[in-house]
């Protein structure tokens, strides 16, 4: 096609891009002998040059910093539902107030910390540099979408100060339109807000790995902690707007006293459940697939090897996030929705089951015959495995039709997806923190401190919630502040593992803030890993790459030999010559 | 911005699936709905919308070609044309608030019989007896509609009216920001910002929006306003 | 401006002139006469069928429109996959919700 001269032809960003990369005579950043002089934490100054910048490496620590609180008010939200629950007649909060503390647990926890943690932070900061590109695809829309989130966020969270929210994170109608006494307006627009923001950064992220990857990153080439935000961005963008949709009709029915949820006119509110799952039973990936993302750089790194089954694994982020809108009414088997219809989503639950498994034993598969160190990421990764395999399947048993008549709504289903959801994602989240910490900003952390930490979480959680699979198989419902003295034994252990499980979820806090201080260098690559993000200096430049990476090689090359290049000999690096390696994992610089 | 459009896609879905599945379960009260709507003012608002999308291409030929006088042509008439169809819009919700097809919770008393043919007074909600008002005074089949309905079915009707005030209240807050859109572009070509031809590729982009706004209206025309019985006497503004 | 060299506009990219005055025109009156077909059907009596038939106006419309104002026809492989993602996904939200309403009905046993 010849271009008509009136209006050249746009050329493919590719080749636009290499105009960018003028020659450079400074030498690479992969030096190892301390942070590069100028990087994205120290080329500017004042609070201005943060809260205006474009710089996805910066949008991610912003987000890391609110996140950090959100969760420490969720946490403090689930400790007044633990120490109440010590007695059978509740030990310390009235009626009203222990159904404001588990909502404002459970909302703070879905909608304000897991679902952006990882995506909002490491994906910010990791998928562009993954992918070998100065900043994301649209970096002014990524600001945008830290600003939009952040608002909805404080939207929310006023909404939960003043006068609190009581109907669940599920919202469900006719409760929340009619008899709820709380603030479910705000609330239900915080949750708006937050989704669009959401669906801007999973359009960001789609639109920076299909057109932003370097040169020879080629699909196949991709970290597959790429491939699972890009499965994520998708249950983004196509859950999303179902639930925005939703809370809009809800809000509209709350605001006129009368709507199509409302049985008086006619209305079915099983219908807001229908599109309620739509969205959150993704969600429910969305939060856990960056997570197992992690992962997979984790677990090469700490075993030397390769990751088993590579295509598999990418292949099975995106059987999820296809296999997993199709499952939804698992959890409205017991609302009235047709019975047939419930068979077939009991056995649609089976087959979403198969991805996730696919994962695991790959994980498992590369474990086999590695070099494991047991480093904290590690041992992070090691506890999401096994508390992920159970979270998993327990998952199957709420899945079957029949099974989930005595299970549903018991503590059974709350310890099943506090395993998929803490054991899984946050222990996923402790590990790509630990791991990319020194990346992030240049120092280590303490080695015994983040490694008594990952035990203590480990105890922990499986103190609060294993007991839990107990209590709730014998009948305990969710949600009520009451229960019969017969389970008064259980709460007590779960209760005990919350205390500790808050003790190690603190810890970290103050190791990581310390090592800003006091840690040493971390170096460009102290985990020895082979991906690009470790090819560049701690913290990177502002613009992460001084020249434009060629890849010729998969990420996890651990069985090159030139990966031990960057121990015995970081110095000799080339620079400029084209085909030559810079450092280890058969990235070459060219211009 | 494709991408965009799937998420705008799912979220119309979401109301259009409710929609879909009242209307399985209320076929009459949707036709007895429609039919008390304003027909002559939907479809005039048809027309218009397909002329702006076909103005804007016509803006993006005129970027295209350099020709700024034609650009800002046609992106005035894609405005003016949007302009036009909201003040029709807003004409008939006022039509529609002055017949009282507002769902609302005021209730009033009405004579009826019940089952077995007794005279009673029964509580109804004053939406209901609007609605027979406006479906007695069309006359033809909308009288006859109106006839066979009780009044709990009457009452079922503000479903009906939900969805047509959420669906084109969504509809219009989308045209508003559609012609945020539209506005700005045309302070940027006063200002020669598509001096560089190249740059047709912005109102290009925008447009795809535009389009999709108009797609939404292509779909709520025979969804809401044609799924009752209009006939062509009664047509007024 | 002379930034615009360098900075490439990723979002989409055409290599394509857009299309000619009378393509669009002929689009537009293909359209308006779908449009005034829609209508007429609007205005008869077809009884349950009416649904059926102007929802096929519209989808060929929604069709006309998307390929030809909306340039799919010359999209990329990702605007592609994105058109067609968006309509899958709205088909699984119909089909199990729609599913519930047309069985519920059913028992079991
Ligand atoms: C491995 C596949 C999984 C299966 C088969 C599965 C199955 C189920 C089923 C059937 C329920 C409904 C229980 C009931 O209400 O009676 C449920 C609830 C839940 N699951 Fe899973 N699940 C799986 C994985 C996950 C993952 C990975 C997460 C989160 C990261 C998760 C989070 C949840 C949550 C939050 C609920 C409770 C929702 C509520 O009622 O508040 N699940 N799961
Ligand atoms: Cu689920």
């Amino acid at each position: 096609m010849t271009p008509a001269t009136h209006a050249p032809a746009i050329t493919p960003s590719t080749q636009v891009l290499e105009l960018d990369y003028t020659p450079q005579t400074a030498p690479p950043v992969t030096d190892l002998d301390g942070p590069p002089a100028v990087n994205y934490l120290n080329h500017a100054h004042g609070w201005l040059s943060w809260l205006l910048t474009v710089d996805h490496k910066r949008i991610g620590i912003l987000y890391l910093i609110p996140l950090t609180v959100f969760f420490l008010c969720g946490g403090i939200a689930a400790g007044l539902v633990r120490l109440n629950l010590l007695t059978p007649t509740g030990a310390i909060l009235e009626l009203d107030q222990y159904n404001k503390a588990f909502t404002a647990h459970g909302t703070i926890m879905l909608f304000l910390f897991l679902i952006p943690v990882i995506p909002g932070i490491l994906g910010n900061f990791f998928v562009p540099i993954m992918v070998g590109a100065k900043d994301m695809a649209f970096p002014k829309l990524n600001l945008l979408s830290w600003y939009v989130w952040f608002g909805g966020a404080m939207f929310f969270i006023a909404a939960l100060l003043i006068g609190g929210l009581d109907t669940g994170w599920t919202f469900y109608p006719p409760y929340s339109s009619k008899y709820s006494h709380t603030n479910v307006l705000f609330a239900g627009l915080g949750v708006f807000i937050t989704g669009f923001s959401s669906i801007l950064t999973g359009l960001n992220i789609i639109a920076t790995v299909h057109k932003m990857r370097a040169p020879g990153m080629t699909w196949g080439r991709l970290p597959l902690f790429v491939w699972a935000m890009y499965a994520t961005s998708v249950i983004q963008i196509l859950a999303t707007p179902v639930l925005a949709m939703a809370v809009s009709l809800l809000a509209t029915e709350r605001i006129f006293g009368i709507g199509i949820f409302d049985p008086t006119i006619g209305g079915d509110p099983l219908l807001f459940q229908h599109l309620f799952w739509y969205y959150s039973h993704p969600a429910v990936y969305i939060m856990i697939l960056p997570g197992m993302g992690v992962i997979n750089e984790v677990i090469t790194c700490f075993s030397r090897k390769n990751i088993f089954g590579y295509k598999a694994v990418a292949w099975s982020s995106v059987g999820i996030a296809v296999v997993g809108f199709l499952v939804w009414g698992h959890h409205m088997f017991l609302s009235g929705q047709g019975i047939y219809l419930g068979m077939v989503f009991s056995v649609l639950t089976m087959l979403v089951a198969v991805p996730s498994a696919v994962k695991v034993f790959n994980w498992v598969a590369t474990l086999y015959k590695g070099q494991i160190t047991y480093e904290a990421p590690m041992l992070f990764v090691i506890g999401f495995i096994v508390l992920f395999t159970i979270g998993g399947l327990t998952g199957l048993f709420l899945g079957i039709l029949g099974s989930d008549i005595h299970l549903h709504d018991t503590y059974f289903v709350i310890a099943h997806f506090h395993f998929t959801m803490v054991g899984g994602m946050m222990f996923a989240w402790q590990a790509g923190l630990h791991f990319y910490w020194p990346k992030m900003t240049g120092k280590m952390y303490s080695d015994f401190w983040s490694r008594l930490a990952a035990v203590v979480m480990l105890v922990g959680f499986s103190l609060t919630f294993l007991p839990q699979f107990v209590s709730g198989y014998h009948g305990l419902p969710r949600r009520y502040p009451y229960y019969p003295a017969e389970f008064q034994l259980w709460q007590i252990l779960s209760t005990a593992g919350a205390t500790i499980q808050g003790i190690g979820y603190v810890m970290p806090v103050f190791y990581l803030t310390a090592s800003l201080f006091f840690g040493r260098d971390a170096g460009a690559n102290p985990w020895r890993a082979t991906g690009l993000e470790w090819q560049i200096g701690s913290p990177p430049t502002p613009h992460n790459f001084d020249e434009l990476p060629i890849v010729t090689h998969g990420p996890y090359e651990y069985a090159l030999p030139s990966r031990y290049a960057l121990e015995t000999e970081p110095h000799h690096t080339t620079n400029g010559t084209n085909g030559h390696a810079v450092a280890g994992n058969g990235v070459t610089s060219g211009h | 911005m494709w991408l965009f459009l799937v998420t705008e896609v799912l979220f119309f879905g979401g109301v259009l699936c409710a929609y879909t599945a009242y209307r399985i379960w209320y076929p009459k009260e949707f036709e007895a709905g429609s039919t008390a709507l304003n027909p002559l003012i939907a479809t005039i608002n048809t027309f218009l919308l397909l002329s702006s999308s076909f103005t804007i291409t016509l803006a993006i030929r005129s970027a295209y070609k350099g020709e700024h006088a034609g650009l800002r042509l046609w992106l005035v008439a894609t405005i003016v044309l949007g302009t036009v169809f909201l003040c029709f819009k807003a004409r008939e919700y006022y039509g529609d608030y002055e017949e009282g097809l507002v769902p609302s919770q005021q209730k009033t008393l009405v004579d009826t019989v019940d089952e077995s043919g007794k005279p009673i007074l029964k509580e109804v909600s004053v939406f209901a007896v609007n609605l027979k008002h406006v479906l007695e005074e069309k006359e033809g089949k909308a009288k006859a509609i109106s006839d066979k309905m009780t009044w709990n079915e009457r009452e079922r009707v503000q479903i009906f009216f939900m969805f047509y005030y959420s669906m084109t209240g969504l509809h219009v807050l989308h045209m508003i920001v559609g012609l945020g859109l539209l506005v700005w572009q045309l302070i940027l070509a006063q200002m020669g910002f598509f001096r560089p031809t190249e740059r047709y590729i912005y109102i290009e982009v925008m447009s795809l929006y535009w389009h999709f706004v108009d797609l939404v209206w292509i779909f709520l025309f025979p969804l809401l306003y044609m799924a009752g019985i209009h006939s062509v006497e009664h047509l007024h503004f | 401006m002379s930034d615009h060299v360098q900075k490439p506009i990723i979002f989409e990219e055409d290599h394509l002139p857009p299309a000619t005055i009378g393509g669009s025109t002929l689009t537009f009156l293909i359209l308006a006469g779908l449009a005034c077909m829609a209508t007429l059907i609007g205005f008869t009596d077809l009884g349950p069928a009416k649904v059926w038939v102007s929802l096929a106006v519209a989808c060929v419309q929604g069709i006309v429109l998307t390929v030809f104002f909306m340039d799919l026809r010359h999209g990329d492989k990702l605007t592609w996959l994105t058109a067609v993602a968006a309509l899958f996904w709205t088909f699984l939200l119909f089909l199990f919700t729609i599913t519930d309403y047309l069985t519920r009905q059913f028992f079991a046993f």
